[in-house]
């Protein structure tokens, strides 16, 4: 997820924790504060009432014969009631004031309601004073809808707002990881101008990515020049080698067990110098020395491997079966690298086929559309264990015959994935091995 | 034919004036950039051999001086560095060949051979080797006006062999010539055998080749 969605997102959430928090307070809050005024009223007003007893008597409020009296307004929203009590529940002049259901006129409705006992003319009388409660309800409800619209619209805006100003904000950010992170390919593409902003964590950033890709530069460049020096270190004594032994085979008068051991010499030079060699074209490839520049019809490329080596095919009597259900174009491709690679693998192919063997050539779109190059053959095969290791450059494992698989395959591997080109190989002893190359979509 | 050999390994160029003086060229030899330059300016060489890693100066600056100043040797770069630059480089500034160390003494000269060709256009193509009669240029081979059908390889092999008559090439040159240095340590198995075989059953067709010897446990050799 976008660090600039997840602000946003953050916001609506707190500002929507925030107004819901106000939401449910709000109506409690509203409602003591009524309630108090409401409360401080009805305690007025019985006052005024024991007050208007006190001075005129009873008689002045009750006319009716049976001793009560009740009254209330048009809208029941306010009813004042007297009656006489036979027995005291509570002390005389203790004021109760509690919510309570009152009905009128078969009309039940809810009140705030005080009432206290007084005593007058040695008669015991309970006074109860009421103010309803239905204007205070209206009112809770009107501020929670208000609070709910106010809620969607305060969000809606804020996201806006902060999508807008986020996105301002992030600005720089994206900046750095595109310019720098994403479009740089190699080291010495590096672009290290800053990048203009004024907050100081994107400096920051700024400033650590620039100095860490100029170390990386700097490494970059004394691996190349490492293996540059390694290079003519190590191929300068075995050119001087291979020259004199081609000299001493030259001699006249050669004795022949000498020059059997020349031949020898030769061939133990020969691997040592092969060796250096896949080294250092792997390390070549890993320091990114060679270009992307090519377009390559792997097809044509096959061919032309084929062509180079199909003698070999011929001369083991394998079988060759090519089918081809897609063409490819390899943009931004090294060629002579992808000739490597391919030559290597049928070159195994062959070398590890049996007799009369068959090698399987396929290239097609794979279900996700990528180009798929498949190579099978019909050879020994690797036991199970060891296929993890064969692009290996340093866990090698041996045939059975003691002899060597060699450097191709891990450079196989290196020119792979340098080229973003996924390998796989699967193989059953005795019956064959199938090399898989995915290449990137272009 | 003279040749300056501009390298600073001493045993090395010793070993290329050895080889290329029993081949019939004149051969000097420079260990330095400098001293490089001041025979490059007094001689007219008709080879020189670089070496683009000196320890004095960068041996490409030498092939521009040497070019700025008309000279009309031809240049084959010799070196060990791996930048796949210094290949270009050279090229672009009229050096005719580049050969990567190690390389073998044989294909140095015959490359030299290619160039000389290349640029004497007029030297003929066509040399007899007992009663054939080989085209370079076309790669064929007649026998009386016979065509005899070659494969490329059959034909690189025997043209290989031929340039270097008189002299015993391993399996491992001729794969080396034939196969370039890519594949893996295949030189063990019989390829080369079997183009030989196939190389003299073709050429016998038409009359005896006694002359491509085998020589027992090193390689073969065509005499002439």
């Amino acid at each position: 997820m976008k660090l600039q969605l997840k602000f946003v997102l953050y916001n609506a959430f707190s500002k929507a924790v925030i107004i819901l928090a106000i939401g449910a307070f709000l109506p409690i809050i509203v409602r003591q504060v009524v309630y108090n005024h409401i409360d401080q009223r009805l305690v007025a007003r019985s006052d005024k009432i024991l007050q208007i007893i006190g001075l005129g008597g009873l008689n002045e409020i009750i006319l009716d014969q049976d001793c009560s009296y009740g009254s209330y307004n048009i809208f029941k929203e306010e009813f004042l009631s007297i009656e006489p009590l036979n027995h005291l529940d509570t002390e005389i002049g203790t004021i109760r004031i509690e919510d309570g259901e009152r009905q009128f006129e078969n009309e039940v409705l809810k009140h705030r309601v005080l009432s206290e006992s007084f005593l007058f003319d040695n008669q015991l009388y309970n006074l109860e004073i009421g103010e309803g409660l239905s204007a205070i309800e209206q009112l809770n409800n009107t501020i929670w809808s208000f609070i709910i619209w106010t809620l969607i619209a305060v969000v809606v805006i804020s996201v806006f707002i902060d999508v807008g100003f986020s996105r301002l904000l992030m600005r720089p950010l994206y900046k750095i990881i595109n310019r720098k992170l994403r479009d740089t390919q190699h080291p010495t593409q590096f672009d290290t101008t800053r990048v203009n902003t004024t907050t100081f964590e994107f400096n920051y950033l700024d400033q650590n990515i620039n100095e860490m890709m100029q170390k990386v530069k700097d490494a970059f460049l004394i691996e190349k020049e490492f293996i540059n020096n390694a290079s003519h270190e190590l191929l300068t004594p075995i050119s001087v080698l291979q020259n004199r032994f081609e000299n001493l085979l030259a001699e006249k008068n050669l004795p022949d067990d000498v020059a059997d051991k020349i031949v020898e010499s030769q061939k133990t030079l020969r691997r040592l110098s092969k060796t250096v060699k896949a080294l250092l074209l792997i390390s070549k490839i890993e320091n990114s020395q060679y270009l992307k520049n090519e377009d390559t019809d792997m097809r044509l490329l096959t061919h032309e491997v084929l062509a180079e080596i199909g003698e070999r095919v011929v001369h083991k009597n394998i079988y060759l079966d090519e089918k081809w259900d897609d063409d490819f174009v390899f943009h931004h491709s090294n060629k002579s690298l992808l000739h490597t690679l391919i030559l290597n693998i049928i070159n195994n192919a062959i070398k590890y086929n049996k007799p009369d063997g068959k090698i399987t050539i396929h290239g097609f779109m794979n279900a996700k559309n990528n180009f798929t190059l498949r190579i099978s053959d019909t050879g020994v095969g690797i036991e199970k264990e060891n296929l993890k290791n064969i692009f290996g450059r340093f866990k090698r494992f041996r045939p059975e015959d003691g002899s060597s698989f060699g450097l191709g395959l891990p450079i196989v591997q290196t020119i792979a994935s340098f080229h973003g080109i996924e390998i796989s190989v699967d193989s059953e002893k005795e019956k064959g091995t199938e090399f898989t190359a995915v290449f990137p979509r272009q | 034919m003279n040749v300056l050999i501009i390298e600073d390994e001493k045993s090395l160029s010793h070993e290329i004036e050895i080889f290329l003086s029993n081949e019939g060229y004149q051969c000097d030899v420079a260990f330095n950039g400098k001293s490089a330059s001041e025979k490059i300016y007094v001689n007219n060489y008709d080879f020189i051999l670089l070496d683009i890693g000196l320890p004095d100066m960068n041996g490409l600056d030498i092939l521009r001086e040497a070019k700025e100043a008309g000279s009309e040797s031809s240049f084959i770069i010799l070196t060990a560095r791996s930048g796949v630059e210094d290949k270009v480089a050279g090229l672009d500034m009229g050096a005719d060949d580049y050969l990567a160390k190690p390389f073998s003494l044989l294909e140095l000269q015959a490359r030299m051979q290619a160039v000389m060709r290349r640029k004497h256009g007029l030297q003929k193509n066509t040399f007899m080797i007992h009663e054939f009669e080989v085209d370079i240029q076309n790669r064929s081979i007649t026998c009386n006006g016979k065509n005899v059908p070659l494969t490329k390889k059959e034909f690189d092999l025997l043209n290989y062999l031929i340039l270097h008559k008189n002299r015993v090439l391993t399996r491992m040159q001729l794969t080396e010539h034939i196969w370039g240095d890519i594949l893996e340590d295949d030189y063990e198995s019989n390829y080369i055998d079997v183009h030989i075989k196939n190389l003299r059953k073709k050429l016998s067709a038409q009359t005896q080749v006694d002359w491509i010897e085998t020589v027992r446990g090193i390689g073969y050799r065509v005499n002439a």
